[in-house]
């Protein structure tokens, strides 16, 4: 059985533990503690009374039971979240890549451990999290629960997922749609290679759905550098047979420039559609990464 | 093309190294599973082609820097085909002009002694095993018989060596050579002429035949590469003894006689007061003096009377200037103690000294002074003879035989006097009305110089008789004539005379020569030679029946110079030129014995005395040091020899420099003037130039080429 510390080391955990993930926009739905929400008080589900033990926040007395027994109750909640966010995790062959510079660590297991900590960091705010693996199709779809229990899940599900198959993000992302109830959070885990305009035009619909879309790209630091200097044999990871042998001295400027056309082409989108896409490389701590980007989001609020 | 470090050849196999990479590399790829497939797939797609081309030009100037590194360490040298190679050994043929005029020099050193040390210079740097062999030029012959490897031989010999000889024959030298340097074994050829550019040795005129020897030797299957070498600075001033002329043909004891000597100032300042000393025997006579302008001649006359019979040495001496070996002027002069003229009469006579008879007028003319009883010698010792009397013994007793009016002789007659005729005898014959024609073109045809065609008599009453066509004499007989001072033939009328029929108009060796003509044209009096004596014919007769020669003045010294003429036939030769043989007659006693030369050295050969008919013969060929030859036979009197250069040599006028470098360039030759000048020439045609720096050159380039092609393909990509 899978436990946290599987995915997040002890520092890991004290980094972001004092950061808070915040929505940008406000989500519909039942907020608690200092979410604020527009629909006040709707969303709550009274569960049952308990008896006042001293330590309880005195504003969940009830304060009628109190006057009809004179003695003090508490108002318990069945939910006490309005964030329901939504972890899609690229599980594509792409993903399965681990450059000389990370370590040995492959975008995947990046990807799992950064989504380890967004659920663990969400749910330990009793915010609703839920976990979306995909290659080519939906491989898992585990709705968002808050619950410490469902934690469990989604990790099991991290930790036996494997890469695979191509990307095609386009398609998957409309299936995914038909899928999310309500609107949420979602954040997409992925390196985003494949059709750049299906992709946008995915992202589009997400948010044509009032999703918040929180875009985190995983890059290898070879893919962005591109070190490569003896002759080389590139087997692509998720067509089999797909290869190339070739000096990669000499494609490294033109491979350079393509790679920042296309990282420009993803930028512009994402923002015109206002979309946060940060861009992770495996070779920085993700808690590093994650810090600063929480703060950015703060910042922003 | 040569490389003077073979072994870095070998690193052009270097550029194996590049591809090897490339190979090695291309076969020990490393694989990565690629995730970014579709940012490098569009790469690929679009530069694969370009890449590859790009691959290969990078390449192939990749593989071109080891191989111009390796080429440039092997240190290559570049030369013409004609090039010797590094330190292979050659062929050289050295022709060195060791006439005298290269004896000529300036501070104490004479230019043969600059070229001398030169040549033993360059035979000593040449590479071990080199073949090689000298040509002297003034002497005509080669300083060893054979080319040699023995270089310390040819040193050894050269160092024996001196200038001396005659003109350098630079064409017929090189003509020389040509086998030599055919037969030669040793790879790369050379022919060096080292000379100091004489005018003379270079003619004009053979301008052609130099063009020709030089075109023989590039003709060679391995043409050699041909060098002028000028050594040695013009020496302008130097007075030269040209020749020594006598007054006679020749001279008996107690006979005075003039003894003129021809010398010539080539230099550019006049000598007002030039000491000349003739000496005799070695003996210096009365000095003389003599003035001579700027490149002019002048002559000084000296008189002498020889008081022994036999063979003398003349030599006229100036006073010393640079060029010391024409500074005398040596001649051998055989001296006779009498001449006797046996004269053959065919019509006596009453009185052996009967003017009537056919050789009176011939006998007082041939001995005056015993005529006249005059206490004075005479040369010729006459003996008169009628025909029936003679005797073979008569006629090998005498020098010269006269026939006169003789209308035939017996076969024993004939046959003693075609031997004395062959051994070098002179013989004169004179025609007369008792002359036969058939006899003349029959049984004596073998000696007459021309057959006889028919008797020319009865000229009409009051014509004016036939005389001697007046002209330039060229033979030495009758060269006396040429002055009026001495008489003249035009004044002689002749009535009767044989015409002997006229020779074809070629006249080679052995054929009659004409002498003297008629006004008709008819011969009057030809020469022809026979064996190794002589025979003169005369269309008239010898007393004054057919003319009225005898009482003219020219008469007397017409018979004495010809029969001093046949007389002194000095057969072989005595007074030689460079390179001819030298050939002495000695008694038959001697035969079989030794004979002992003196050469100009004063070193002495023994010269083997082979018996030749009635006498002995001692040859010796290797007359090419000018100077006296004594030839001496155990009790025998010596006989002097003496063998002259060419005096044009004295002429040291030399070619100016635009007119050698002319000369070179129009033949296509090499020229130096200096050993570091040739040292530098060999250097390029053994070696050639030197080609590392242009290797150099390209190698930066190409480094330049691959580091700015790399770049601009990695930015043209970038474009792309």
């Amino acid at each position: 059985m899978a436990h946290v510390s599987d995915f997040l080391k002890p520092s890991d955990l004290q980094r972001i533990s004092n950061l808070q993930v915040l929505a940008r926009q406000v989500v519909e739905g039942f907020t608690s503690g200092f979410h604020r929400s527009p629909h006040k008080g709707y969303s709550v589900q009274f569960k049952q009374h308990r008896q006042y033990v001293p330590g309880d926040e005195i504003k969940h007395l009830d304060w009628s039971v109190f006057a009809r027994s004179d003695r003090y109750y508490i108002r318990e909640y069945e939910e006490e979240t309005n964030l329901r966010a939504t972890l899609i995790l690229d599980r594509s062959g792409s993903m399965n890549y681990a450059g000389t510079s990370a370590g040995g660590v492959t975008k995947y297991e990046y990807a799992t451990k950064l989504a380890a900590c967004l659920a663990y960091m969400m749910v330990h705010q009793a915010d609703g999290v839920g976990l979306t693996t995909f290659d080519t199709a939906i491989r898992s779809h585990i709705p968002p629960r808050s619950r410490a229990s469902h934690l469990r899940v989604i990790f099991d599900e991290l930790e036996n997922g494997r890469p695979g198959g191509e990307t095609d993000l386009g398609d998957v992302f409309h299936e995914l749609e038909a899928k999310l109830h309500r609107r949420g959070l979602l954040i997409i885990i992925s390196d985003c290679f494949g059709e750049t305009a299906s992709f946008l035009k995915a992202l589009a619909h997400f948010r044509h759905a009032r999703h918040e879309i929180l875009v985190f790209q995983i890059w290898d630091r070879d893919e962005l550098e591109f070190p490569f200097k003896s002759w080389t044999q590139f087997d692509c990871l998720e067509q089999a047979g797909a290869k190339h042998l070739l000096d990669p001295a000499m494609l490294r400027q033109t491979y350079l420039e393509n790679l920042a056309a296309f990282r420009d082409g993803l930028v512009r989108g994402c923002r015109r559609h206002n979309i946060d896409l940060v861009p992770f490389c495996t070779d920085e701590p993700y808690a590093n990464a994650l810090a600063a980007y929480m703060t950015r989001r703060l910042g922003r609020r | 093309m040569n490389f003077l470090n073979l072994v870095m050849v070998g690193g052009v196999t270097a550029a194996a190294i590049p591809i090897i990479i490339h190979l090695f590399h291309k076969s020990r790829f490393k694989v990565v599973n690629w995730g970014a497939m579709h940012l490098l797939a569009a790469v690929v797609r679009t530069n694969q082609r370009r890449i590859k081309i790009e691959q290969l030009i990078l390449l192939a100037i990749r593989c071109a820097i080891p191989i111009l590194l390796a080429l440039m360490m092997a240190r290559p040298m570049w030369q013409g085909a004609a090039g010797l190679r590094g330190d292979q050994p050659t062929s050289t043929v050295v022709l060195l002009d060791n006439s005298y005029s290269m004896a000529a020099g300036r501070a104490g050193t004479s230019n043969f002694s600059l070229a001398r040390d030169e040549t033993q210079r360059l035979l000593g740097g040449l590479p071990r095993g080199s073949e090689t062999y000298v040509f002297l030029m003034g002497e005509g012959a080669g300083l060893l018989d054979e080319s040699t490897r023995d270089i310390s031989r040819v040193t050894e010999a050269l160092d024996k060596e001196g200038a001396g000889y005659g003109v350098a024959r630079v064409p017929a030298a090189l003509d020389f050579v040509a086998g030599t340097v055919g037969n030669m074994t040793e790879g790369p050829r050379q022919v060096v002429v080292l000379t100091d550019f004489q005018r003379l040795s270079f003619p004009v005129t053979e301008d052609e035949l130099l063009g020709q020897a030089l075109e023989r030797l590039k003709a060679l299957p391995f043409p050699p590469g041909i060098t002028l070498w000028d050594v040695g600075p013009e020496v302008t001033e130097n007075v030269s003894v040209e020749s020594i002329e006598f007054s006679k043909l020749m001279v008996g004891v107690g006979q005075k006689i003039q003894i003129r000597a021809n010398l010539r100032n080539y230099g550019e300042t006049a000598r007002s007061d030039l000491r000349v000393t003739m000496k005799i025997d070695g003996r210096a006579e009365a000095p003389s003096q003599v003035a001579l302008g700027a490149k002019a001649g002048g002559q000084v006359l000296f008189t002498h009377v020889f008081d022994t019979p036999g063979s003398h040495v003349v030599e006229i001496e100036t006073e010393g200037d640079e060029l010391k070996a024409d500074n005398s002027f040596l001649a051998s002069i055989t001296v006779r103690d009498r001449l006797s003229v046996l004269l053959v009469d065919g019509a006596p006579g009453t009185t052996p000294d009967d003017l009537k008879g056919e050789t009176g007028f011939a006998q007082i003319a041939l001995a005056p002074f015993s005529a006249g009883n005059v206490e004075q010698a005479d040369l010729i010792q006459t003996t008169v003879v009628p025909v029936e009397a003679l005797t073979a013994a008569q006629i090998g007793e005498a020098a010269v035989v006269v026939l006169a009016n003789v209308a035939a002789l017996n076969d024993g007659q004939l046959a003693a006097l075609e031997l004395f005729v062959q051994q070098g005898g002179g013989l004169l014959v004179f025609t007369g009305d008792r002359t036969d024609p058939a006899w003349w073109n029959g049984a004596f045809g073998s000696l007459a110089p021309l057959p006889m065609e028919s008797l020319a008599e009865g000229l009409p009453e009051g014509a004016p008789a036939m005389g001697i066509a007046s002209q330039r004499f060229d033979h030495p007989a009758l060269g006396i004539f040429n002055d009026p001072a001495n008489g003249s033939l035009s004044d002689v009328a002749i009535k009767s005379w044989f015409r002997l029929k006229q020779p074809a108009q070629n006249t080679g060796p052995g054929d009659a020569v004409i002498i003297a003509r008629l006004d008709s044209g008819d011969p009057f009096l030809v020469e022809k030679s026979s064996g190794e004596g002589r025979v003169i014919a005369c269309a008239t007769a010898l007393d004054s029946d057919w003319s009225n020669f005898p009482a003219r003045p020219s008469y007397l010294p017409f018979v004495q110079r010809l029969c001093v003429y046949l007389a002194s036939n000095i057969y072989p030769p005595r007074n030689l030129q460079v390179g001819e043989q030298l050939v002495g007659f000695l008694p038959a006693g001697s035969a079989g014995g030794i004979a002992q030369l003196t050469l100009p050295d004063a070193s002495t050969v023994e010269l083997a005395v082979v018996g030749k008919g009635e006498r002995g013969v001692a040859e010796y060929a290797q007359t090419r040091s000018p100077g006296l030859y004594t030839l001496q036979t155990p009790g025998g009197d010596p006989i002097h020899f003496v063998v002259n250069a060419d005096r044009g040599e004295s002429d040291l006028a030399k070619l100016t420099d635009s007119e050698i470098v002319a000369l070179a360039e129009a033949h296509g030759l090499q020229l130096v003037r200096s050993a570091a000048e040739f040292k530098a020439l060999d250097k390029v045609r053994r070696y050639g130039h030197e080609l590392w720096k242009w290797l150099l050159l390209a190698l930066l380039g190409l480094l330049f080429v691959e580091l700015f092609l790399q770049q601009k393909f990695a930015r043209g990509r970038g474009k792309a």
